[in-house]
């Protein structure tokens, strides 16, 4: 590695980060299709419905769906972090490996099958998605040990023919759905964020931090695993063991940012590489800026999801799409001598 | 190195303590959420179909009316209200900025999903599902009640129950014309039975003639199109300008199954939509555009013995 990565450096840069996310958060959360005063959003809650609107738009509307986005947009961040290390790979992301088509078939079952019962707090859209993307990441495990000992690529291949054929499988589902249920999951699988309620919003929050911190823990295995599998068992780190564990833990978030957002693609892709590009590869440091801009890149993107057409909202996906793809291009032109995939 | 693992459990059983934590409070506070008071008599309504606006200008509810989706047009005075963005997807700041007393919406997830953030800001929420007849007269009974309209919402029901019998008088008994109802053209998407379509179509005298199908509105292939001995074909045109054109369009997309009894027999109709796409007060209006299509004998006998 080119610069060696001190705690105080890394606790600088992602304490910076922290700040700039909490910055770009509250700017989203001013903006927005109504103007509001802030002034009268300090003031208060009025006694009953409708007596302070100000307030009620930004801590009853936007603060939700800022917080959402932000979440969403780590926990997506951090799994395309995850999955490019474990694969050695930087093609993996959550959507080519077929985790987040294996949670939207999870979810999209569970809508289309009028599912309603309650699953130890969890909706039944959220644990089946998350059933959906635990079983789809053992399938894509399961077929890449199969196929033979170069398991990084027949890793990705069984991901990305799992993917295509869950998609095949969401787009008969959907086919075969009521039109009411249809509506939902198109907008679903085109990745959608709204307001949802504190308690939903403070149950994901535990899940993908904690999910995001416990992969920190792992992450200085991780930069022994991109050395490959011979040099790590040769410096001691159980490399079975290591990556089941990242393995399950990016499909666990992924599953709880696909049950809040439906598949918002590019978020995986496009951060994990940027930051790379930016800051090197150490994973100690990737994975915890990449869930931070991952956060602020969703942010920005649901921001404009809501307001560039004035009342009429796009999907983020649309957003993340179109802006993550020449963002990314511009990148790699701009560092691509930076690359290090096996140093 | 066994001490990250600790770790990581640790912070597990941590996450789950705490979620149940969380699902005891808010199972614990879901019932004050939901009181709403309903004694007020609303001032200031928000809708957001098409339908409902209709249905509360039928009310007489004009004035009361704060704001309405961008898809409501009818009547031309909908238009003048306040926006709040379109009825796939209404924009919860608007409506709050809309100050409303009382938000009516439909029964379907994007909707449901703005609904639902009202409710928790402590805002009074009518939701209704209004996709067959009978949930129609239903919804136009409840919006009486919410608005204090009672009144005036029976007697609306009392029209339109006395306008389908006027219709259904004239029609008589009438032989069921087998009908194609077709929602797209390319590619080729039919109204199926379970739809309120079909309720209109056998209100007007006519008969689905596409059988029991596994999705509402089913996309159907050329087999299909042969074996179903549609008598008629009638499109929902889309939007309101060109209708003519559509018209020349439809008749030159049917033209290839020449066979068919309605392209034999020239009977393929373009509709406009409003009244039948949308299930509100003009429903008698929709079931008759749809009996001229089927019967055009029957209108034409009565034209004449008017005269």
């Amino acid at each position: 590695m080119a610069e060696t990565l001190t705690s105080g450096k890394l606790t600088i840069r992602v304490v910076i980060c922290l700040a700039v996310l909490v910055v770009v958060m509250c700017l989203c959360a001013v903006v927005g299709t109504q103007e509001i005063s802030l002034k009268k959003v300090f003031a208060g809650p009025g006694q009953k419905p409708g007596e302070n609107i100000d307030y009620e738009i930004f801590v009853g509307v936007r603060l939700p769906r800022v917080i959402l986005a932000a979440l969403v947009g780590a926990a997506l961040a951090c799994s395309g972090v995850i999955l490019q290390a474990i694969l050695r790979n930087p093609l993996a992301d959550p959507y080519i490996l077929g985790i987040s088509s294996g949670a939207g078939l999870g979810a999209i079952t569970a809508v289309i099958f009028g599912i309603t019962w309650n699953f130890w707090g969890g909706s039944p859209m959220a644990v089946f998605a998350f059933a959906g993307a635990l079983g789809t990441v053992w399938l894509v495990w399961f077929i890449g040990r199969f196929t033979g000992k170069s398991q990084v690529t027949s890793l990705l291949l069984a991901g990305v023919v799992i993917n295509a054929f869950l998609s095949a499988v969401i787009m008969f589902l959907t086919s075969i759905a009521k039109s009411d249920q249809l509506r939902l999951t198109i907008y679903w699988l085109m990745g959608n964020i709204t307001e949802k309620s504190l308690s939903v919003l403070g149950v994901s929050a535990a899940c993908i931090l904690a999910g995001i911190f416990a992969l920190f823990c792992i992450s200085h295995r991780l930069n022994v695993l991109t050395l490959g599998e011979e040099e790590a068992k040769g410096l001691g780190v159980d490399t079975t063991k290591t990556r089941a564990a990242a393995f399950g833990l990016a499909a666990f978030i992924t599953a709880v940012a696909v049950k809040l957002s439906g598949l918002v693609g590019f978020v995986g892709l496009i951060i994990p590489h940027g930051v790379r590009l930016i800051f090197g590869p150490d994973h100690r440091q990737l994975l915890p800026v990449s869930g931070i801009i991952g956060g602020i890149f969703l942010v920005i993107a649901d921001t404009l999801a809501r307001t560039v057409f004035g009342q009429e909202q796009l999907p983020v996906g649309v957003i993340t799409a179109i802006a993550g793809g020449p963002f990314f291009l511009f990148l790699l032109a701009k560092y691509s001598r930076k690359v290090s995939w096996l140093k | 190195m066994k001490k990250e693992w600790y770790a990581i459990a640790l912070i597990w059983l941590g996450v789950i303590l705490f979620i149940g934590v969380i699902q005891l409070i808010s199972n614990h506070r879901e019932p004050s959420q939901s009181v709403v008071d309903i004694s007020n008599k609303p001032n200031r309504i928000v809708s957001l179909a098409p339908n409902l606006t209709e249905i509360l200008f039928a009310l007489e509810l004009e004035e009361q009316i704060v704001a309405v989706s961008s898809d409501c047009d009818f009547p031309l005075k909908a238009a003048d209200k306040e926006k709040i963005g379109t009825f796939w997807k209404p924009n919860t700041e608007a409506i709050l900025a809309a100050k409303p007393d009382l938000v009516i919406t439909l029964w379907f997830e994007q909707q449901k999903a703005v609904a639902d953030s009202l409710k928790r800001l402590g805002y009074r929420i009518l939701t209704l599902k209004i996709e067959k007849i009978d949930e129609l007269l239903t919804a136009i009974q409840n919006i009486g009640t919410a608005t204090d309209r009672k009144a005036k919402a029976n007697q609306l029901l009392k029209n339109i129950n006395s306008q389908l019998n006027n219709l259904q008088l004239k029609l008589g008994s009438v032989n069921k014309v087998r009908v194609l109802w077709v929602v797209q053209a390319e590619p080729l998407r039919v109204a199926g039975r379970n739809t309120f379509i079909n309720e209109l179509i056998q209100l007007a005298g006519g008969e689905n003639a596409i059988g029991n199908t596994l999705q509402q509105y089913p996309p159907i292939g050329t087999e299909e199109i042969l074996v179903c001995g549609a008598e008629t074909i009638i499109q929902s045109a889309m939007g309101k300008s060109d209708i003519a054109e559509q018209q020349k369009a439809a008749e030159k997309f049917w033209s290839k199954w020449e066979h068919l009894p309605a392209v034999k027999n020239k009977r393929i109709y373009v509709v406009e939509p409003d009244t039948v796409t949308r299930l509100g007060p003009r429903l008698c209006q929709g079931v008759e555009l749809i009996a001229r299509c089927l019967h055009p004998d029957i209108f034409a006998q009565k034209q004449n013995t008017a005269q």
